[in-house]
């Protein structure tokens, strides 16, 4: 809505300068945000290489929270950066090499269900001890932090699509003679960017999730406190002072719009031109940025100097004179020995780390994993209560959303902006509501889970019933099926598939929630409940690392062995028998 | 030198992994050239490899045993002199019709206005000017295909490969693409010196070819090469013509249906001799019956794949099919319902089951399955009958066989199949 509303705003202005300044006010407009970038880094620069100071005072006025803004969102943006080139690399070997493929693959399965809180106190310590005299360290460690929420996701997603590339494609490429990086970036990335955008998109939301712990945590006796929103999120909470938290909050949803607008809508515009599908869309996405950037004779005149340097950069190589070109060149081979050199360092690590791990768990007596084991089925539980509750008032209501295509206009952007908002940032305003009613959080983090995860469901129901073909539909309305009938022979089947991938999203969120819904510090006083998420969070603040192991691992195999007993066979029956594209 | 071949296969064999070490053979001894200044073609059922034998030829996937050569040597890389026009266009949807033509000269290695102008040159020679802009998805099918060809011939290809290039082309686009590739071809001093096209359209074979091959399945064997001395331009409907497309009907007819009469219904000799099913559906068997019942119960194999525009090889199975079902007869070229045959297509639907379920079990790979249904408790699952199917017919692809057997059985109410849990049980 908001798109659309400055999409119309920006469209009369337009309308009205045109003729006064001939669009050279797009160009200026361009230098200008140019140079606020510029001036951005900088400061930025300054501050990661200045002084090493574990704790900045952060201040709370209004005034300094678009300068913490930035600062957070440069994190989120390096983070992503580096997301990026992790996901090319890592996807691009595991879907290449049979053998690293199967270690690269479980080991991102793992990865992935690795609570943030798992990474930070090691990083933290290695990164801190590396960089002694400048917030270089911290600054690394926090955006390393935030990496992890983000990378995961991404890479699975390139290598599925990298993995799919359409067999006479990649004949066609081999015919004529394309090298390894000539199909890597006309045929196999191009293929695999649409799903990149998507899983981009929700991965940057992601890395938001813990931004309050990864700008501002105690490990131990020490607190490492970095400038940013989080930071100034968490010294408002500690304080208790709720006008600045409403800032703060405020503050967080102006940045994700803003992202949205300036970052994502371009490129998913962008993106539309790597569509596979034939089909042409009822509606295209549309961007009045990019609208506006390819408007720019700046931007023009920058693309035709790159386009020029490039036809420049690569020298014609011989012509290949008839001789039969081998399939596999020597460079090619030249490749495969870094490939073995690396695929080995990366078994030697993830050995030493499994070995690493043991020690830790050998100090645990076998009563507290006893413990560990019922708090980790209390955890389940909630999170599966969570789980069910959001199904239970999202399928409706992303039903009514998605078959009308007027709400689902006005909404979907709405709902977008709610499932990027980290939640954490308000659960000490909910849990301050719950105590006033007198809930305790032993039932109200479950409240708090949901309010992390119902986003995922709402959203992946709005998109399977969207996707619902017309004429199903009219068949139910010809054979005149009753509202409940047609729930049953139409809307929930054909939105399984889509439930299910909100369903695996939801518990996953609701997992890493349960760290922070089980476990929160409110005006200096610790407010918890028993379980796996408050067992990790106090063993990651009283930096008792053998503790913190265990309970990371018991969370992560818990994740990965509920994936396998029930979203897979799930995943399975939706495709099978739910699918509507076959 | 001037017939020396410019490739060649030598005693060609290919098996492929279907996994678990079962290894399915879909070639056979082929043995092939392709001269200077010719058109070959490639025509047979589905299943004879005709799509990997160009494949093997272009380099893209290695023989089991045998070799390739090309101009005399050894060839054990991809082809120099070859490209690709596919089946489904393998056109890159990201990128305008120009930038996948430049795409394939850029990967040559050439300098920019080289590739630039020969790209020009190639749309041109399609008929695409104006249309350089545009993506893949805004085109027909046809103007897919003229891209799949500009970018084929822009690369100056000795031998151009033609994959069913017009299979997924409507009828009169490709009648008028047909006689442009050969206008491109018959130019004598330019390249591309000669074509192979795989093909399952015989009119499409006659009017292009020189020679023919004519494939076999189960493995892929070439049966025969046909020459076809008919002048250029061809017509489609002089007599010379018809007569060349019926007699390459009668030699792909009796490489298929060899004049054993399979209606004679005695139990064959050797015990656990079972004969393979051909790929066809029961509404299509039935749609050739209700046809023939039109015609008076008979007509000529060419006839009904004229009069009903299926696919020669769909018509084919599924004249095979009802063939071992004792429901046609097939003196010939002629296609007769058989009197159990007329009686079928005139019940209703209760009696027709009944009649079908009772074939069924004449058949042996039907009643071996019903037997091992009643072994296992009423149970089977699809993993089973595969590896049964595999052992009793190693030579036939186990997931088609399962496919049509789960196909036959349900019309004939013989057993019932869950495909989501792949369990077989009795009906």
């Amino acid at each position: 809505m908001i798109h659309h509303l400055l999409d119309t705003v920006w469209g009369q202005a337009t309308a009205l300068m045109y003729p006064i300044k001939r669009r050279r006010w797009v160009d200026l407009l361009v230098l200008l945000a140019g140079c606020a970038i510029l001036y951005g880094l900088v400061v930025m620069g300054r501050q990661w290489t200045g002084q090493h100071r574990p704790m900045v005072e952060i201040d709370l006025s209004p005034l300094s929270l678009p300068k913490y803004t930035f600062f957070s969102m440069m994190r989120g943006l390096a983070a992503y950066a580096f997301s990026l080139v992790f996901t090319l690399v890592y996807a691009f070997w595991a879907a290449k090499d049979r053998r690293a493929e199967k270690l690269l693959i479980p080991l991102l399965d793992i990865l992935q269900s690795i609570p943030v809180l798992g990474f930070m106190p090691g990083l933290v310590l290695a990164l801190v001890a590396m960089f002694p005299h400048s917030n270089l360290g911290l600054e690394l460690a926090a955006v390393v932090m935030i990496f992890t929420g983000q990378a995961w996701n991404m890479t699975f997603s390139l290598y599925h699509s990298l993995k799919s590339v359409p067999q006479d494609m990649q004949e066609a490429a081999t015919v004529y003679g394309f090298s390894w990086w000539q199909r890597f970036k006309w045929v196999e990335l191009p293929y695999g960017t649409t799903g990149l955008v998507w899983n981009s998109m929700m991965s940057m939301a992601g890395g938001w999730f813990f931004l309050m712990i990864t700008e501002a945590f105690k490990l131990g006796d020490k607190d490492f406190r970095l400038p940013g929103l989080g930071s100034y999120m968490s010294v408002a909470v500690e304080q208790g002072n709720v006008p600045a938290m409403v800032y703060a909050i405020l503050a967080m949803v102006i940045m994700i719009v803003f992202l949205d607008q300036v970052l994502w809508r371009p490129v998913v515009v962008w993106a539309q031109r790597f569509r596979v599908e034939e089909t042409s869309q009822a509606e295209a996405p549309r961007s009045w940025l990019l609208k506006l950037i390819r408007r720019s004779r700046l931007i023009r005149w920058l693309e035709a100097r790159r386009a020029h340097l490039v036809a420049g950069a690569y020298p014609p190589k011989p012509l290949p004179a008839g001789r039969p070109e081998r399939r596999m060149s020597p460079r090619l081979r030249g490749g495969r020995w870094v490939a073995n050199l690396a695929l080995a360092t990366l078994t030697v690590i993830s050995i030493l780390t499994a070995f690493k791990l043991l020690g830790f768990l050998h100090t645990i007596p076998v009563a507290r994993w006893w413990d560990l084991l019922k708090a980790g089925g209390l955890t389940l539980s909630r999170v599966l209560i969570s789980t069910f509750i959001g199904t239970l008032w999202a399928v409706p209501a992303g039903l009514a959303i998605g078959l009308s295509p007027r709400l689902s206009k006005i909404l979907q952007p709405v709902v977008q902006v709610a499932a990027s908002f980290p939640a954490p940032m308000l659960f000490p305003v909910v849990i301050a509501a719950l105590a006033a009613f007198g809930v305790g959080l032993n039932y109200g983090c479950i409240l708090l889970m949901l309010l992390g995860t119902q986003w995922y469901i709402l959203f992946n129901v709005i998109a399977g019933a969207m996707a619902i073909p017309g004429d199903l539909r009219e068949a139910a309305t010809s054979f005149r099926l009753s509202r409940w009938q047609r729930m049953k022979a139409l809307y929930l089947p054909a939105i399984f598939p889509y439930l299910v991938t909100g369903w695996v999203t939801a518990a996953g969120g609701a997992w890493n929630a349960s760290i922070v819904a089980e476990y929160a510090e409110i005006k200096g006083q610790v407010v918890s409940t028993w379980g796996l998420g408050s067992t990790v969070s106090a063993a990651a603040y009283h930096k008792d690392l053998p503790m913190l192991a265990a309970g990371v691992m018991l969370m992560s195999t818990l994740v990965v062995v509920f994936n396998r007993l029930v979203w897979k066979p799930c995943y399975k029956l939706a495709s099978t028998r739910y699918s509507l594209t076959k | 030198m001037a017939d020396a071949p410019i490739c060649e296969l030598k005693a060609v064999q290919k098996s492929f992994d279907r996994g678990g070490g079962n290894m399915l053979r879909v070639l056979e001894d082929i043995n092939l050239d392709i001269r200077p200044n010719e058109v070959l073609c490639l025509i047979g059922p589905s299943g004879c490899g005709k799509s990997t034998i160009l494949r093997i030829l272009a380099g893209l996937i290695d023989p089991t045993k045998g070799d390739v050569r090309y101009h005399g040597s050894k060839l054990d890389a991809l082809n120099p002199g070859v490209s690709i026009v596919f089946q489904g266009f393998a056109l890159y949807p990201w990128m305008t019709v120009e930038e996948n033509v430049r795409t394939v000269l850029r990967a040559k290695g050439m300098p920019e206005e080289e590739v630039r102008s020969r790209a020009d040159r190639a749309i041109t020679l399609v008929g695409l000017e104006g249309f350089e802009e545009a993506y893949p998805r805004e085109l027909s099918g046809g103007m897919k295909q003229r891209v799949g060809m500009a970018r084929a011939l822009s690369v100056d290809p000795e031998i151009l490969f033609m994959d069913e290039p017009f299979s997924q082309v409507d009828a009169l686009t490709a009648e008028g693409l047909r006689a442009e590739i050969l206008d491109i071809w018959e130019d004598a001093e330019r390249n591309p010196s000669s074509i192979l096209m795989v093909s399952h359209d015989i009119k499409e074979v006659v009017y292009m070819a020189d020679r023919i091959a004519v494939l076999s399945a189960n493995p892929g064997r070439v049966r025969t090469i046909v020459d076809n001395p008919l002048p250029r331009p061809r017509d489609m409907r002089s007599p010379e013509f018809l007569r060349l497309v019926d007699q390459l009907h009668d030699i792909i007819t009796s490489t298929e249906l060899p004049d054993i009469q399979v209606s004679t219904v005695e139990p064959s000799l050797v015990p656990d001799m079972i004969e393979p099913l051909p790929n066809s559906q029961s509404t299509d068997i039935l749609g050739l019956m209700e046809y023939l019942e039109t015609q008076g119960g008979s007509s000529e194999l060419f006839q009904v794949v004229a009069a009903t525009h299926v696919p020669f090889e769909k018509v084919l199975a599924s004249v095979k099919a009802a063939e071992m079902l004792d429901l046609v007869d097939t003196p010939k070229r002629m296609v007769l319902l058989t009197p159990l045959g007329t009686r079928f297509i005139r019940a209703g639907m209760e009696e027709r089951k009944e009649i079908w379920k009772e074939r069924l079990l004449d058949l042996k790979l039907f009643r071996v399955i019903r037997d091992m249904l009643e072994f296992h408790e009423g149970k089977l699952t699809r993993e089973e009958v595969l590896a049964e199917i595999h052992s009793r017919l190693p030579m036939e692809n186990p997931e088609l066989t399962f496919e049509t057997l789960v196909a036959w059985g349900r019309f004939g109410e013989l057993f019932a199949y869950r495909e989501e849990r792949g369990v077989l049980t009795p009906e």
